[in-house]
């Protein structure tokens, strides 16, 4: 269980300090008091523009981003407090793949994050099968990441932080740069994932992909939560906030949700 | 084409990375005491051996081309004097060992890069250096072998960005500054986006480490190692 | 989910990204080995690896800069093809450009400390033009009195000779990587710095 209670960020108010005197004045709310709370096992998605502060919030969520007020808690313990037990139990992947692998090969990388937490070895390697064939890429561990396609990458890098055996899997942007076989692959992975139990978040300002198998959708604007439901009553309001929906969801009581081409 | 890891079952890949780096460090300390027609003469022999050993063969020497001219101008240039007699053979002659006995270092050198995967050298690294400097040498090597192609990439896109754009008008430094820039913009939009999930992903001082051990093979090429280790510094002291 | 998380030594999220930034920039000096470019003034191509190490010291500083140069040392001995021409190993660290390669941490180090006088960053524009420059002739210098002493001491040559085979055709061209570093530099185009 995630929970945000008053979480408020802004951006600038470290960074530009020396610049000028009104650096405060100047600094922007990416998170502007948001209380949510993300209960385990649930697959939720949050959308919202770029710039809506999405990525900012769900940073928040494993300390990478420390709130200026309010406070992130990870299963009842605050994330300041206990940073590991927070990243452990939130794995994240971010947009662009290439930029977070650290290893030549695909196990190797697998392995680095269990290799962090300083497990012994044979569990490492239990560990790093078990994510790979959560990600259908079981037996590929000695494949060179310079090989693999943009959806291998990404799936890569869920299996990465799947590796952590996290208690929610948050996605960044998961789908973007994707080709629609590639996105398939991906959002059934994190469909088995979903019903293996972990929580899954995904972060998206495009909601074709995922609305059909979301608990809960939350919309993001100017860093403000401006909807919080299930789809079906949150969709309708999220293409003012300049998120792209499915067309079926744009006229309000649709009760098609999502994709029929999916059994 | 350039010298890198190939994949393989030879006996130097067989072979534990430590005793590897061992081998060119014995190595290399012998070539310098015994820079004599005789000891480089069964250096020869062992440099060969080591790149046979490695599956390897002379094309695998191409690599280090852009060596040849020094190696070469350096004899020239030793030997050749203002005034009689113009050249002297013996200058000329040390020089020329001297430039042989590069060679035979990049050889032996050839041998390890072509059998050693970096996961291996990484590993050699953590159980060598101890605490946070192994760590920091073991992650950020592993990093550079990692990001050298995408860079690569970025530096061969920006270059092309400048010449389609007519860049190759404008004067040497000019150039040189568009395409760093390019290149400077890119490793550190990477590297920011790599620090973050690295943090992501509990990023350690003190993870488990990779598996080493040294096997019956490795032995008696340690042995072969820590001997021409010990002749260097029996001749030297 | 309980794990053991209080016997994970954890690197803070600053050194982790400052680490990241220093494996970037090693990674960067060895595909500047790949660049080359016609020099006017002799026959030898210039590639932009000394750029590289005099901009590790600029935006990295006197700590990182020399960090991220030792990476570039390490990871070539290793097998990286980041020495010239894309070479690699521990021969090319004890052979004839050992002096050079040597000495890019140390020059890393000096830039950086001229230009940013401590360990603390500050906006490396903000040193001055002359500075600036100052910082990048000294740090040609240690590159170039290192480099002439290894290639003496390893190809067995006497002090001219070394500076007739591995300076004289060279050296003009840090000129143009001084001119073009100073460009950049001014022109704020490094956006993360």
């Amino acid at each position: 269980m995630i929970t945000l209670e008053d979480v408020t960020c802004r951006y600038g108010a470290h960074d530009r300090g020396e610049d000028d005197g009104d650096a405060i004045d100047d600094s922007v709310l990416a998170v502007d008091d948001v209380t949510l709370s993300v209960p385990d096992g649930e697959f939720l998605v949050v959308a919202g523009a770029n710039g809506s502060g999405k990525t900012t919030l769900v940073r928040t969520f494993n300390g990478l981003v420390r709130p200026d007020s309010g406070t992130v808690s990870v299963n009842g313990t605050p994330v300041s407090e206990d940073l590991v037990a927070a990243r452990a139990a939130v794995g994240m992947t971010f947009q662009d793949p290439r930029d977070q692998l650290v290893s030549a090969t695909v196990g190797g990388d697998v392995a680095f994050g269990p290799e962090n937490l300083g497990l012994p070895r044979e569990e490492i390697d239990r560990r790093v099968e078990a994510a790979l064939d959560a990600v259908d890429m079981a037996g590929r561990g000695d494949d060179r990441i310079t090989t693999l396609s943009g959806g291998e990458r990404q799936r890569v890098a869920i299996a990465g932080a799947l590796a952590m055996e996290p208690d929610h899997l948050v996605c960044d942007e998961p789908f973007t740069g994707l080709d629609e076989p590639a996105r398939e692959s991906v959002l059934t992975r994190l469909r088995e994932r979903h019903a293996g139990g972990t929580g899954v978040v995904v972060v998206t300002h495009d909601l074709r992909d995922v609305v059909g198998f979301a608990d809960r959708v939350v919309g993001l604007d100017d860093g403000r939560i401006v909807v919080d439901g299930p789809p079906s009553e949150a969709v309708p309001t999220l293409s003012d906030i300049g998120v792209r929906v499915p067309a079926g969801f744009d006229a309000a009581g649709d009760d098609h949700a999502g994709r029929s081409d999916e059994p | 084409m350039t010298l890198e890891y190939v994949p393989g079952d030879s006996l130097a890949h067989r072979l534990d990375p430590r005793t590897k780096l061992l081998v060119q460090i014995g190595f290399a300390a012998a070539a310098y005491a015994h820079t004599t027609p005789r000891g480089l003469a069964v250096l020869t022999l062992l440099a060969g051996g080591s790149l046979w050993a490695a599956d390897g063969d002379p094309v695998d020497l191409w690599g280090y081309r852009f060596a040849l001219p020094v190696l070469l101008a350096a004899p020239l240039v030793a030997g050749a004097t203002l005034g009689t007699p113009w050249f002297r053979v013996a200058r000329a002659e040390t020089a020329a060992l001297a430039s042989y006995r590069v060679l035979l270092l990049l050889v032996v050198a050839a041998a390890y890069v072509r059998s050693t995967p970096v996961r291996d050298s990484r590993a050699a690294i953590h159980h060598t250096v101890p605490g946070r400097i192994g760590a920091f040498l073991g992650v950020g090597v592993a990093l550079v072998f990692r990001f050298l192609p995408l860079l690569r990439r970025d530096l061969l896109a920006a270059r092309e960005a400048v010449h389609v754009r007519g860049g190759d008008r404008l004067p040497v430094h000019e150039r040189m500054r568009l395409i760093a820039v390019a290149g400077t913009n890119r490793a550190f939009g990477r590297a920011d986006r790599l620090g973050t999930a690295l943090a992501a992903r509990c990023f350690a001082w003190n993870p488990t480490l990779p598996r080493l051990a040294f096997r019956r093979a490795d032995y008696p090429v340690l042995a072969l190692g820590a001997g021409l280790l010990a002749t260097a510094v029996a001749t030297t002291v | 989910m309980s794990t053991r998380t209080e016997s994970v030594d954890l690197v803070g999220d600053e050194a982790a990204t400052n680490l990241a930034r220093a494996a970037l920039f090693a990674a960067l000096v060895g595909a500047f080995a790949y660049v080359t470019f016609p020099n006017p003034i002799s026959p030898v191509s210039v590639t932009l690896q000394v750029l590289g190490v005099f901009l590790a010291g600029i935006y990295l500083g006197p700590v990182w800069g020399p960090a991220a140069l030792v990476l570039y040392l390490a990871a070539g001995a290793l097998g990286a093809p980041v020495f010239e021409g894309g070479s690699a190993g521990v021969g090319v660290l004890v052979g004839q450009s050992a002096g050079y390669l040597w000495s890019y941490p140390l020059a890393a180090g000096v830039v950086g400390a001229v230009v940013h006088r401590g360990a603390t960053l500050r906006d490396p524009d903000a040193a001055g033009l002359a500075t600036l420059v100052a910082a990048m002739v000294l740090g040609t210098v240690v590159i170039y009195a290192l480099g002439v002493a290894g290639l003496a001491l390893v190809l067995s040559l006497g002090p001219v000779e070394a500076v007739a085979v591995g300076a004289v055709a060279f050296l003009p061209a840090e000129a143009l990587k001084i001119a073009a570093a100073v460009g950049i530099v001014r022109s704020d185009a490094i956006a993360a710095a």
